[in-house]
């Protein structure tokens, strides 16, 4: 019942979000910012067309080979640096300082080394959802609750048999927030890399409606990489149910 | 505690070691070593325009901060205390947060044109849902305990509200504004590299230069600026909410 209240809540929300919009939209020139009925309907006319799945689809490959390279780098580095003081207190201070560094500052060397077009849009989304990956990884697998362990060993469990079933098991969580974190931060990464290097895909819709001073064109691409983030997140969030039943948060 | 600081130090010689010999290995035009960037680092010092950038950038950034944070954190504990707010605002929390600052540029960029307002506005826009959504995490999860003796010994909604939760909400306050502090300078530089003006045009138009050493000093004064700036907010942590430190270290379990 408290449930259905707060779903119904939710949908009068946005109804309510998008009237307020659409009013506020309504005395401004197009221009300056479109009303949602106004965007919805580009929404659906571009993708109707095709022009917006055929761009998604297209940015899905430097997306998905910079995630995926992020992911297969980060994990094992952060399970490393979590789970060994030593080497954790050799490496604390360098990723904090690397983290301050904002990920598009280093566009210019990017340009530099890869150039304007896919290696660059790859190289990209791997900065920026690598540290975000490898920093919620390494804090993750330090918290690892020490009763947990100290029952495993209690039990006679040796050092392999520690990792491989208590350890690995209660860092699977942090595992799955990194995952969450960094995909969400690769889809921005996607979006950045195609505005920020040639233009292309999404990008390139993009910059064509700022010429045309098409807020509504800016804002379908807009709406659409919100749903798509979203949906990102969702569906790692019910991965994460279906395979982790004991860990369901709230 | 000292072994610790000392194994910091070691990481640290080791990483500029090791970005000394890749740096010579490639040479200064692909990734200058730190002995190249040191000397342009202190001629940018010295020039000057390097800082007044850094300032005017600063200056702008600090402005959508601080009403990124004004308006998000009254919102974000308004949501984690009330099921009502919570209904209402989630589904637009959600779904801005994970909108990408980048593809807010050129919509911000026809709205506001490319002046102060335009950065403070992408400032703001890029910081205030991250700092809503870590109060509300905070503010959710005040031990009930602390507000059933508050009511036992028959404080108000009022007195509750400022005697109970709001000294337990201070560490949340501090982290939220840490975060959110990393997504004002990340967004602060997103604008200006878009438009190439300010500090991040400055990067941008290092990259243009054949020796890579000023691009270096440019990214190591934005680490200097990011460090400092959370090591002055973690201060200020010890200085109002003492018991901070301990709620963080708190939450660090043993290794093995």
């Amino acid at each position: 019942m408290r449930r259905l209240h707060s779903a119904g809540l939710t949908v009068l929300s946005i109804a309510a979000g998008l009237l307020i919009w659409e009013i506020a939209a309504h005395d401004v020139p197009r221009v300056v910012f479109a009303p949602p009925s106004a965007v919805l309907k580009r929404l659906a006319a571009d993708t109707i067309s095709g022009t917006l799945p055929a761009a998604l689809l297209a940015s899905l490959g430097h997306l998905t080979l910079g995630y995926l390279l992020a992911v297969a780098v980060a994990i094992p580095l952060g399970f490393a640096i979590g789970r060994n003081a030593k080497v954790a207190a050799m490496a604390d201070p360098i990723i904090n300082a690397v983290y301050a560094v904002p990920p598009v500052a280093t566009v210019p060397f990017i340009l530099l080394w890869f150039g304007l077009f896919f290696e660059a849009r790859v190289a990209l989304v791997f900065l920026m959802s690598f540290f975000e990956i490898l920093v919620t990884v390494s804090a993750g697998t330090r918290n690892v609750d020490p009763s947990l362990i100290a029952a495993g060993r209690a039990f006679g469990a040796g050092r392999a048999r520690l990792v491989t079933r208590v350890m690995l098991p209660a860092s699977l969580p942090f595992v799955f927030a990194a995952l969450r974190v960094g995909l969400v931060r690769a889809i921005n990464a996607m979006i950045t890399a195609e505005l920020f290097f040639a233009a292309v895909n999404l990008g390139a819709l993009m910059k064509q409606s700022a010429q045309r001073f098409d807020t509504a064109g800016l804002l379908a691409v807009i709406v659409l990489l919100c749903l798509v983030g979203l949906a990102a997140q969702e569906g790692l969030k019910a991965l994460e149910a279906r395979l982790l039943p004991w860990h369901v948060r709230r | 505690m000292s072994t610790r600081l000392g194994y910091g130090a070691l990481g640290i010689l080791l990483a500029l070691a090791t970005w000394e010999a890749l740096g010579r290995a490639v040479g200064a035009e692909r990734f200058a070593p730190p002995s190249a960037v040191l000397p342009v680092y202190l001629d940018l010092l010295r020039d000057g325009q390097m800082l007044r950038e850094l300032a005017g950038s600063l200056r702008q950034m600090l402005v959508g901060y601080a009403a990124a944070c004004a308006v998000g954190l009254p919102l974000g504990v308004a949501m984690g205390r009330s099921r009502l707010f919570d209904a209402l605002l989630h589904p637009w929390l959600s779904m801005l947060v994970v909108t990408s600052v980048a593809a807010l540029v050129p919509l911000f960029i026809l709205v506001f044109g490319t002046g102060f307002w335009f950065r403070a506005a992408i400032v703001f826009a890029a910081t205030i849902w991250y700092v809503m959504l870590t109060i509300y995490h905070g503010s959710r999860g005040v031990e009930p305990r602390y507000l059933d003796v508050g009511r036992s010994f028959g404080a108000s909604r009022w007195r509750t509200f400022h005697a109970v939760l709001l000294p337990a909400l201070y560490p949340y306050v501090i982290t939220s504004m840490r975060i959110g502090l990393v997504h004002a300078i990340r967004a602060m530089v997103v604008a200006e590299m878009f438009i190439i003006v300010g500090f991040g045009g400055l990067i941008y138009r290092s990259g243009l230069e054949l020796s890579t050493a000023p691009l270096l000093a440019l990214l190591v004064t934005l680490m200097i600026v990011g460090v400092a700036a959370n090591a002055v907010l973690r201060r200020s942590a010890r200085a109002v909410a003492p018991w901070y430190e301990e709620r963080v270290a708190g939450a660090g379990g043993a290794r093995i």
